[in-house]
């Protein structure tokens, strides 16, 4: 039965792909590209928005052109659309923008500016002229997973995370998948704090974690308060967004960091010499494709749980999966079969926990 | 020990009537003309201060006005951007007013623009009543959601004397926390899983008036002005207002229902409010997002303040703030000033017409 309405759903993706390829036809650039960077906090926030400003720095030096950067653009229409029409208005036509937030906003914009390429980290909608883009996070925080595995010593780690839903719920899982690669018996204590950047309430979670005789935190927040209380204490901890050994040298053994221009960099190239298709889907960039990567490993990282890091990360290259099954969740039930890979949609959609994932709930 | 006793039974030295000096008096009078002559160097030397910033941030003079007022007025997509951005700055104004009107120091506008917005969502995607009334009941929830939210820091004041100036802020993150709480919880997009709320159908929106993207946000606005201009200048209630607001005790002793006043006034300033939230998320982002309403709590004190809480110049005010925004964005756009020295600017211009208040009640003398 199950397979009869696979092959169903099969046959009604190929027709969607069909029908849909007359219009997928490559987008044209009109004129000189220009390209401009829109961010919605300031560019210099240590985390989130600085990687982004940073593979801004990196794709202007590699590509020789100038890419001009407005900040402090919040997550509203009023404040989204006059900045980029003001850029459009000035003949930039390739817009890279920063947030989930902006996702309705671009879209708009995208169909209203049909010669204008829109380019959307964080972002959830798409179009013939608008793409947006994530990272596998899930591959780098399981590495850092394992390297946090390998420097506790009490086996209990924990985990300081912004909101509970897909992106940062992965996260968590794989952190403690990784974990379980080096000690079997690691667990990982989470707090999600409410706020992507509250730095006063993720040192109060990072405090609480240690207190409890936790030894290396994880973190997915937009902030290194983590990593700052964790070298405070004496304990180790590993980063989200950028190598956090820039706050916390000592404490941090490793860090999920984004390499965006690994990915833009092709994919603008790709915009201006007119061969670029967005998929209808958007792009969710593994560690082969840009986007996400570490930075490890720290001094309490021993060397051959640091080689293990390193062949793992090369076997993830390789397409190894880290939500293949069989995989159950904490309370038992089986979340992925054995001989499959945990879906995207399923992925986005994450609301469980996998065994050894101690939570607020 | 003995000099400095002996000092101190020396009189003290005689002000030597030669040298003047600069005395603040209180002006007895300030008429119209005056007061907008005041202001206007107010804004001028604000002006000023920002052009030496901008200057030496390295924007050339010659550019500046065509740029920043040039660039604004002549392209019609920024004039329309101008006239977005104010609709739900003219909203949170009025709010700000009117409970100013009446010295409740409402400092909760986006706790009751957060509540305003949930109890307008919850309308669209139960899908409340008849679709033809769907908008109109979904003001109505978003007007009686604010006023819900400012209900408990009236009545905290009333019964226990709490200063609303605390429990209207903190009520501000409670909101917040419940609005992520629905939005990472039971309100999610059920078509992506993300946290925000599913997009409103097309007649759950302030449909466009036909021009770039302005909607009926803003003749809402402007409506919402012109009403409370009659209920605070022209009617029994604004005319009661004044008393409260000079003096409560005084009001009272002559007979002014000053506790029903001062209900009316700030219940009305959390609907309006909850009304702002309204025009934002049916107005123009067409769901109920996680900042939604950022920063306008403030910026609605700021309108009213400089706007002496009075609804027309609310209108007028909101119009400049929005003009501070885009003209902003412009400046990071085409100059790439940093964000920080445009809100420097936006500041030092604000400070500025607010600074010449000062002058407008006081005058400076030479006295010789």
């Amino acid at each position: 039965m199950t397979r009869h309405i696979l092959r169903l759903l099969a046959f009604g993706l190929a027709l969607v792909g069909l029908s849909a390829l007359p219009a997928m036809a490559a987008f044209k650039l009109k004129g000189e590209p220009k390209i401009a960077l829109v961010i919605f906090t300031q560019k210099n926030d240590g985390g989130w928005s600085q990687a982004l400003d940073e593979a801004r720095q990196r794709l202007e030096a590699s590509m020789g052109v100038k890419i001009p950067v407005v900040e402090n653009v919040p997550e509203n229409a009023t404040a989204i659309r006059p900045a980029v029409e003001l850029l459009i208005s000035r003949g930039f036509n390739i817009i890279i923008g920063s947030a989930f937030g902006y996702s309705d906003t671009f879209k708009e914009l995208s169909e209203k500016y049909p010669d204008v390429a829109f380019l959307n980290p964080a972002g959830i909608t798409n179009g013939p002229n608008l793409q947006s883009f994530y990272g596998r996070t899930y591959e780098s925080q399981y590495l850092c997973g394992m390297a946090a595995g390998a420097a506790s010593k009490s086996g209990k780690l924990g985990f300081v995370a912004a909101n509970p839903f897909g992106l940062v719920n992965w996260t968590v899982n794989a952190y403690a998948l990784g974990a379980q690669q080096v000690n079997p018996n690691a667990t990982v204590t989470v707090i999600y704090t409410g706020a992507w950047n509250d730095p006063v309430k993720e040192r109060a979670a990072a405090e609480a974690l240690i207190e409890q005789g936790i030894d290396v935190i994880g973190q997915h927040v937009d902030t290194p308060a983590t990593q700052i209380v964790a070298q405070e204490k004496g304990v180790y901890a590993t980063g989200h967004h950028r190598d956090l050994r820039e706050f916390a040298p000592k404490a941090t053994q490793c860090s999920s960091v984004w390499v965006w221009d690994r990915f833009l960099e092709p994919e603008i190239k790709k915009i201006i010499a007119g061969d670029w298709t967005p998929p209808a889907y958007g792009a969710f960039l593994s560690i082969k494709e840009g986007g996400t990567d570490i930075a490890c490993c720290g001094d309490a990282v021993p060397k051959d749980a640091a080689d293990k890091i390193t062949a793992e990360r090369e076997a993830i290259v390789n397409g190894k999966q880290v939500y293949a099954g069989p995989l159950a969740d904490r309370d038992g039930k089986e979340r992925v079969p054995a001989g499959q890979v945990l879906s995207d949609a399923d992925l986005w959609k994450m609301d469980w926990f996998v065994k050894g994932v101690i939570s607020q709930k | 020990m003995a000099e400095p006793l002996a000092a101190l039974d020396a009189a003290p030295p005689a002000p030597s009537r030669q040298s003047s000096r600069m005395t603040v008096e209180i002006r007895q009078t300030s008429p119209a003309g005056q007061r907008i002559l005041i202001r206007g160097a107010g804004l001028l030397i604000g002006l000023a201060i920002s052009v030496a910033i901008l200057a030496w941030a390295g924007v050339g003079l010659g550019n500046l006005a065509n740029e920043f007022i040039y660039a604004i007025f002549s392209d019609s997509r920024s004039v329309a951007s101008v006239l977005v951005q104010m609709a739900p700055l003219l909203i949170a104004g009025l709010a700000a007013c009117v409970a100013f009107r009446v010295r409740f120091w409402n400092i909760g506008i986006e706790g009751q623009m957060i509540f305003g917005s949930i109890a307008a969502t919850l309308v669209a995607i139960t899908d409340f009543g008849p679709p033809a009334l769907r908008l109109v009941v979904m003001l109505m929830a978003a007007a009686l959601g604010g006023m819900g939210w400012i209900f408990v820091p009236v009545a905290l004041k009333l019964k226990l004397g709490i200063s609303e100036v605390v429990s209207t802020l903190l009520l501000n993150y409670v909101a917040l926390n419940f609005l992520l709480h629905l939005l990472y919880g039971s309100w999610q997009d059920p078509k992506s899983s993300f946290p925000h709320s599913e997009q409103y159908d097309a007649i759950e929106r302030l449909s466009p008036i036909g021009w770039e993207n302005v909607t009926l946000a803003l003749p809402l606005a402007l409506l919402l002005a012109l009403i409370l201009w009659w209920a605070l200048n022209i009617s029994r209630f604004g005319f009661f207002t004044r008393f409260v607001h000079a003096n409560p005790k005084m009001a009272k002793a002559i007979g002014i229902p000053v506790l029903g006043v001062t209900c009316a006034a700030a219940l009305l300033s959390g609907a309006l409010a909850g009304v702002a939230g309204f025009a934002i998320s049916a107005g123009i982002e067409y769901r109920m997002t996680q900042s939604f309403f950022f920063g306008y709590g403030f910026s609605g004190i700021l309108i009213a303040f400089l706007a002496r809480n009075n609804p027309i110049g609310v209108i007028v005010v909101a119009f400049f703030v929005a003009i501070l925004f885009v003209a902003g964005q412009s400046l990071q756009v085409f100059y790439q000033i940093p964000g920080a020295i445009v809100q420097l600017i936006q500041a030092i211009v604000v400070i500025s017409v607010a600074a010449a208040e000062f002058f407008i009640r006081h005058r400076l003398k030479w006295t010789k």
